[in-house]
């Protein structure tokens, strides 16, 4: 006698409703994402990762000046390893450069980080702008 | 063996039982609980994951570690009052070796903030319990009174009975529909969780085209089905003959891979992987995870 046989079988041959109920409604479930996914896939481009960064705060620190930055990628690639440079701008001469490396910035999506100068940018220019990143 | 005799005995037994018991769920919460104590990625969650949410997670918690401790436990459990008891000593467990296996690895030492070793402890304490009540499970399988209870194969309906009262994994499961979803809903999660601080979860799904993730969709439900019904393993779920094969893969399997799916979003939630995500990437972190997140759910039905 086989170990299968000793067990009873959680299966019956007359399931409740709810039981059906549930089935039909997690595959219509999964066909909407299947579909979703498969919408992308046809009408998905293939384009090369663009950023679009924003500053969104500056405040002062003990070391200098932190520059809160988001970005965006706007394409449907991933970027990885983006590293985004920070410049204080005084006319055409940049007075501070500092960088900061953003692991991932997905398709589509924001991700968010910081600069830190250590002086005072006050009334100069500030530019910070993606300047590298690698395919994931 | 008569049942009266039985009860005398364990009762003669109980201290020692107790102690086998609880030794078992500390080697459980070992087993399975060392490849998340020795995960970075987890280290780091646990001082900087948003707190509500690790809160929520040690919360959602409670009742799946209830459920596994009624259902496989490492002690014999009839009343649910018994099953809180042994659902708390697990969390405890999981704690402790949790915090033991931690200050051991020098990830803990004096002199951090306590914010951090709380939140440490307590993330990897959610496997942990969970394995302690697992442990129960996978280790003691064969203690002497179920190695009775299979050789008496004779005896068949008497053993099953028998085996829902005397010992902790009863020979006969009663799988009511929604234990069994619960079930898969512990497995799901329980993999996921091994998997789902890691960074390749989000590189897997970089890498992957739209394509790759309809394929992984298939290929996760196809296993979760092969598992349960085409590989004969131990407990194998049969259905009645003449059933069609689609009953069991729209009642059990489907459900089962929206379970694992949801799990999946549940824990990179927790994890803070979908934060400022789009939709359709966070959609492909959740499959990627669902697949191992359904085969865990597949696998809670077979082994547990």
């Amino acid at each position: 006698m086989t170990e299968i046989s000793r067990r009873p079988h959680s299966e019956r041959k007359d399931p409740h409703w709810v039981e059906w109920a549930v089935g039909i409604v997690s595959a219509l479930l999964i066909l909407t994402v299947m579909a979703w996914v498969g919408f992308e896939a046809i009408t998905e481009e293939d384009q090369s990762p663009s950023f679009r960064t924003t500053i969104i705060g500056k405040n002062a620190i003990g070391s200098g000046v932190r520059v809160e930055f988001e970005i965006d990628n706007l394409s449907t690639r991933t970027a990885a390893a983006v590293v985004v440079r920070g410049e204080v701008r005084d006319g055409n001469t940049v007075v501070e450069l500092a960088e900061a490396t953003i692991d991932y910035v997905p398709a589509q999506s924001k991700s968010s980080g910081a600069i830190i100068f250590s002086t005072d940018p006050g009334e100069k220019a500030v530019w910070v702008r993606a300047v590298g990143y690698s395919d994931p | 063996m008569s049942k009266s005799m039985q009860r005398g005995r364990s009762k003669a037994q109980e201290p020692r039982t107790f102690l086998v018991g609880l030794g078992r769920g500390a080697a459980g919460a070992l087993l399975f609980g060392i490849p998340m104590l020795m995960t970075m990625e987890l280290w780091e969650l646990g001082f900087y994951m948003e707190r509500h949410r690790l809160f929520l997670l040690l919360l959602a918690n409670v009742p799946l570690l209830i459920f596994l401790a009624d259902r496989v436990g490492f002690e014999r459990t009839t009343t649910l009052m018994q099953a809180c008891r042994d659902a708390n000593i697990a969390y405890g467990l999981g704690v402790l070796m949790s915090a033991g296996i931690l200050i051991l690895f020098g990830d803990i030492k004096i002199g951090m903030p306590f914010s951090e070793i709380v939140g440490k402890i307590a993330l990897q304490a959610v496997p942990a319990s969970i394995g302690a009540l697992l442990g129960r499970s996978q280790l003691g399988g064969s203690s002497d009174d179920q190695g009775d209870e299979r050789s008496d194969v004779s005896n068949n309906g008497d053993a099953a009975a028998r085996g829902d009262d005397e010992d902790a994994v009863p020979d006969k499961l009663s799988t009511s529909y929604a234990q069994e979803l619960m079930l898969m809903a512990v497995g799901a999660l329980f993999l996921s969780l091994n998997v789902a601080p890691t960074e390749e979860i989000v590189l897997i799904s970089f890498k992957m085209t739209p394509w790759h993730a309809l394929a992984t969709m298939i290929i996760s439900i196809g296993i979760m089905h092969a598992f349960v019904y085409v590989v004969a393993f131990k407990g194998t779920h049969e259905m009645p003959a003449g059933t069609p094969w689609w009953h069991a893969f729209f009642r059990f399997t489907l459900p089962g891979y929206v379970v694992s799916m949801s799990i999946s979003f549940f824990v990179l939630w927790t994890f803070g992987r979908l934060d400022a995500v789009a939709s359709t990437q966070a959609l492909m972190f959740v499959i990627v995870l669902s697949f191992p997140g359904s085969i865990g759910a597949a696998a809670a039905r077979l082994i547990l």
